[in-house]
C-alpha cells in the first residue's frame, strides 16, 4: 500500500527503490508553468531543503489509466542520466481522496495526482533569449549549442529521439548548464524499426520538411533539423522559420533550402504528401547568401547551418558530426559554462507577473507622462522607441570580424548584458489583444506536451530586425520581415500547431 | 527496446535466486510456502499468456507482462497485490510500455469470457491497480529480453533455420514460466536455450560456444534450471494450483 507506506518511508534518507513518496514531502512554493498536461510547480524538498520542480501527470482519461505519453516519457527519462538532458529524481503520489465504504482505503490511486519530481533549472533557452536587453555572445551561443549536440548526441546514441526540440524545451540552469527537458513526445527507436511513426510531432517552426511531407519512417535527422534552427535562431535573435500552418512551414523551408527534387533529395518525388505541396517553381537554396549577409554568421557558423538545414535527412549533419565541426574548435572558442553570467529566474509564470506589473507602471508613467512629458520621456530608454533607434542597445560583443580577441570567460563583458538594462518599452510586447495569448500558455519545458498549442511568446524583439545585427553597426533588418510594426501580428502571437496537436495520441502507435 | 543492457536498472535490479524466494511475510501467515508462491505465480504466468492469446498481442507484451507480475512480487505480498487482478494489471501495463495498446474494456472482456464464473473485475479496479502496480515497480518499465540475443546468436551460429528458430523460442517462452528474468542477463538466458535446443537436436555447437567467451558453466546452470522445472512441470496439478490458491483466502 503506497500510501500507507508513504508516511513510513518519508523518514528515510533516500527515496527508496520500491513504492514511491507522497508529493506531501514537498512544499509547493510557486506555479512555474501551465500546460495542457498539467501544472508545473517549483517546489522544496522539505527535509532537504533541496528545489525542485513538480510536474503533475494529469490523469484525465477516467477509461484508459495512467496516460501511455507519461509512461513513454517516464520510461525514457528512467534510462537517460547524462549531464545535459534533464534528470528526473523520482515520482511521487499525492494520496486518493477517498475510502470506500467501508473505510478502506480507495484502491483506485489514479484519482489522486502524480508527479514527477525535476532537478529544478532557472531558465528556459527561449526565456533567456526573450530577456529584455540581454544578449547571447558568441562564445555563450557555442557553449549553449556543444551542451545542446552533446545531449542529443546522448539521446541518439540511446536510440531515442526527442521530437520536440526547440527553444523552450532547452532549460537552463545558473551554472550555465544545458539540458533538453520534455521527453513526452520522445520515442525510442531502431534502425530495423518496421513500423510506422507519426509525422505530427515537433513544434511547426522546428519542424523539418520530411516530417512535413508526410514521412513515417524517420531517425535522428529529425532533431538535427531542429537543432539547426535553433542555431541560426540563435544568431539571427528570432525565429528563422514562423511558418503559420503546415503549407507556409514548408514554403519558408524551400524559400530557404531550395526546393527539392531527385538530385538533392533522392525519393522525396515519392513522399506522401510531395504533390500536394511541390513548389511550382524551383527555388534556389540560399542559406549561406541569406544568413551570410550578417556578420554574426561567420565562415564556420554557416558552413555549420549549411550541413544541418539539408533538406535531405540521410544527408543532414548527425549531433556526433555537428560536435566536431570546426565552429566548435575556432576562436572565439566555446565558453565554459560555469563563466556565464548569472540571471534572475525566467519562467513564464514568474516573468509574466513582472510583465503585468511592468505594464502597469508604464500604464502609469504614460498618464504621468500626459501631464508632465519631458520630464517622462527622457526616462525611457530608446529601445522602446518603435525599433528604429538601436543605439542604447547593447551590441554584439563578440562580433565576428572585428578581430577582437576570443571572449575572456567571465571577463569585464559579461557585465555589459548581465542585466536587463531597464524596463522594457510597451513596444517589446503585442498589443493588449494578444498580450493573453501570448502569455498565458507556458513555453517552460517541464510543461510537457499541451505547451505547444500555443507558442506563448509575443513578437520577441522591439526592432523588426534580428537583436544583435540590426544594431547601429549594421542597419537594416534582414528582408524577409517588416521593420517594426510588427508585434503581434507576424510575431511569436501565432499558434504554429494549428489544431493538428490533439491527433497525434489518437493514432500513433 | 533499444540500449544497452549493462547500463540498465535491470541489470542493476538483478537478484539472487534466494532474494526471489522470499515469501512475503503476510502471504507467510497464510500458510503460504515458497512451492506455493512459485506455483501461483506459474499459474498467473499462464494466465497472462492465455488472456494475451483472446486479444492477441505480441511475445513481447506477454514477457514485460510477466516480468511485471514477477518483480512485484519480489516485495509486495499477494494479500494486498490481488494475483488474478495483478495479472491483468501487468498485461495491460505492459501493452502501453511496449507500444501495443490494448484497451484496458477489451481485458475485462475477455477476462470476462475466459473466467465467467470465477472473474469478479471491473475497470476502475484495473486502473488501479495499475497505479499500484507502477509505484510497485518503482516506474522501471523498460524491460530486456532473450527474444533479441536469440535471434542474433542464432543467425552468429549458423542455426537460424525456421525449425531451431522456433525450438529455442519455445523454449525462452517457456523460461517466463519462471523467474529467470529476475535473476539473470536476458542474454545469458537465451544461450541456456539455444543450448538445450542443440542438445535436443544434436547439433553440435561447442566450438561457437567457446569462442563466445563466456562462462559456460553460468549458461549450463540455467540450461539444468530449465530442464529441472520441465521435469517438475508434469508433477503440477489442478489441485495443487488451486489448494494454494485457497491458502491465500483463508484468513490467519
Amino acid at each position: 500500500m503506497a500510501v500507507a507506506d508513504a508516511g513510513k518511508l518519508n523518514i528515510e534518507e533516500h527515496p527508496p527503490l520500491w513504492g514511491s513518496r507522497s508529493v506531501d514531502c514537498f512544499e509547493k512554493l510557486e506555479q512555474i508553468g501551465e500546460g495542457t498536461y498539467g501544472q508545473v510547480y517549483m517546489a522544496k524538498d522539505i527535509k532537504t531543503g533541496e528545489i525542485v520542480a513538480l510536474k503533475k501527470i494529469r490523469m484525465d482519461n477516467e477509461k484508459e489509466g495512467f496516460p501511455i505519453t507519461a509512461i513513454r516519457e517516464i520510461k525514457i527519462l528512467k534510462k537517460l542520466h547524462h549531464e545535459n538532458v534533464v534528470e528526473l529524481k523520482e515520482i511521487v503520489t499525492s494520496p486518493g481522496r477517498d475510502t470506500d465504504d467501508q473505510g478502506k482505503p480507495d484502491n483506485n490511486k489514479y484519482k489522486g495526482g502524480i508527479y514527477m519530481v525535476f532537478e529544478y533549472m532557472d531558465h528556459d533557452l527561449t526565456g533567456l533569449a526573450d530577456r529584455p536587453g540581454l544578449r547571447f555572445t558568441i562564445p555563450q551561443i557555442k557553449c549553449y549549442m556543444r551542451q545542446l549536440l552533446t545531449g542529443l548526441h546522448y539521446c541518439h546514441a540511446h536510440q531515442i529521439l526527442h521530437r520536440d526540440i526547440k527553444g523552450s524545451n532547452l532549460l537552463i540552469d545558473n551554472e550555465g548548464q544545458l539540458k533538453l527537458a520534455d521527453f513526452g513526445l520522445a520515442r525510442m527507436y531502431s534502425q530495423d524499426h518496421s513500423g510506422n511513426l507519426t509525422n505530427r510531432v515537433i513544434t511547426l517552426w522546428y519542424r523539418p520538411p520530411e516530417l512535413l511531407l508526410g514521412a513515417t519512417k524517420y531517425g535522428p535527422a529529425i532533431d538535427m533539423w531542429s537543432v539547426g534552427c535553433i542555431f541560426a535562431e540563435l544568431l539571427y535573435a528570432k525565429p528563422i522559420l514562423p511558418g503559420k500552418n503546415e503549407n507556409e512551414q514548408l514554403s519558408k523551408i524551400f524559400e530557404l533550402c531550395g526546393s527539392p527534387d531527385e538530385n538533392n533529395w533522392p525519393g522525396v518525388t515519392k513522399m506522401p504528401w510531395f504533390n500536394n505541396f511541390k513548389p511550382s517553381r524551383p527555388l534556389k537554396r540560399r542559406v549561406r547568401e541569406f544568413f551570410g549577409q550578417y556578420q554574426v554568421f561567420d565562415r564556420h557558423a554557416l558552413e555549420l547551418l549549411d550541413k544541418m538545414l539539408v533538406l535531405d535527412p540521410s544527408q543532414r549533419i548527425t549531433a556526433k558530426d555537428a560536435l566536431d565541426a570546426e565552429y566548435f574548435w575556432t576562436d572565439p572558442l566555446p565558453c565554459d559554462p560555469k563563466s556565464l553570467p548569472t540571471y534572475e529566474a525566467s519562467h513564464e509564470f514568474q516573468t509574466k507577473k513582472k510583465r503585468q506589473e511592468q505594464r502597469q507602471r508604464e500604464e502609469a508613467a504614460k498618464r504621468q507622462k500626459l501631464q508632465h512629458p519631458h520630464q517622462q520621456h527622457s526616462r525611457l530608454p530608446p529601445l522602446q522607441h518603435g525599433g528604429q533607434s538601436h543605439a542604447a542597445a547593447p551590441h554584439w560583443p563578440a562580433h565576428p570580424t572585428n578581430n577582437a580577441p576570443p571572449q575572456v570567460p567571465a571577463g569585464p563583458s559579461h557585465h555589459y548584458y548581465g542585466k536587463p538594462r531597464g524596463p522594457p518599452g510597451p513596444n517589446r510586447y503585442p498589443p493588449s489583444g494578444n498580450q493573453s495569448r501570448g502569455y498565458n500558455q507556458s513555453r517552460g519545458g517541464y510543461s510537457s506536451s499541451g505547451s505547444y498549442h500555443q507558442q506563448g511568446r509575443g513578437a520577441p524583439y522591439a526592432g523588426g530586425g534580428p537583436r544583435g545585427p540590426s544594431g547601429g553597426a549594421y542597419g537594416v533588418g534582414p528582408p524577409n520581415y517588416t521593420q517594426g510594426g510588427q508585434h503581434g501580428g507576424s510575431g511569436r502571437g501565432q499558434n504554429p500547431m494549428g489544431g493538428s496537436r490533439n491527433q497525434q495520441y489518437g493514432w500513433q502507435q | 527496446m533499444a540500449a544497452n543492457f549493462w547500463e540498465s536498472s535491470q541489470y542493476k535490479q538483478l537478484l539472487d535466486q534466494e532474494e526471489v524466494d522470499v515469501v512475503q511475510p503476510l502471504d507467510k501467515e497464510r500458510g503460504i510456502s515458497v512451492e506455493d508462491f512459485k506455483l501461483i505465480k506459474f499459474h498467473m504466468s499462464n494466465h497472462i499468456m492465455k488472456l494475451a492469446q483472446h486479444i492477441k498481442v505480441r511475445q513481447r507484451v506477454v514477457a514485460t507482462a510477466i516480468t511485471y507480475m514477477r518483480r512485484v512480487y519480489t516485495k509486495k505480498s499477494m494479500v494486498e497485490f490481488e494475483p488474478r487482478l495483478v495479472a491483468i494489471a501487468c498485461l495491460y501495463l505492459a501493452s502501453k510500455a511496449e507500444e501495443s495498446i490494448v484497451q484496458a474494456r477489451n481485458l475485462v472482456f475477455y477476462s470476462k469470457r475466459l473466467y465467467p464464473d470465477d472473474y469478479k473485475y471491473e475497470l476502475k479496479d484495473i486502473l488501479g491497480m495499475e497505479m499500484r502496480v507502477l509505484e510497485a515497480l518503482d516506474y522501471y518499465l523498460v524491460v530486456f529480453h532473450p527474444y533479441r540475443s536469440l535471434s542474433d546468436f542464432l543467425q552468429d551460429a549458423a542455426l537460424n533455420d525456421v525449425n531451431m528458430n522456433q525450438f529455442t523460442w519455445g523454449i525462452v517462452n517457456d523460461t517466463y514460466k519462471m523467474d529467470l528474468i529476475l535473476v539473470h542477463p536476458p542474454y545469458r538466458i537465451a544461450l541456456a536455450c539455444i543450448y538445450i535446443a542443440s542438445v535436443q537436436r544434436e547439433k553440435d555447437i561447442t566450438a561457437w560456444l567457446q569462442d563466445l567467451n563466456e562462462d559456460m558453466n553460468l549458461v549450463k546452470n540455467i540450461a539444468m534450471e530449465i530442464l529441472d522445472f520441465y521435469e517438475n512441470y508434469r508433477t503440477i496439478t489442478d489441485e495443487k494450483v488451486s489448494s494454494a490458491f485457497s491458502k491465500l483466502a483463508l484468513k490467519p
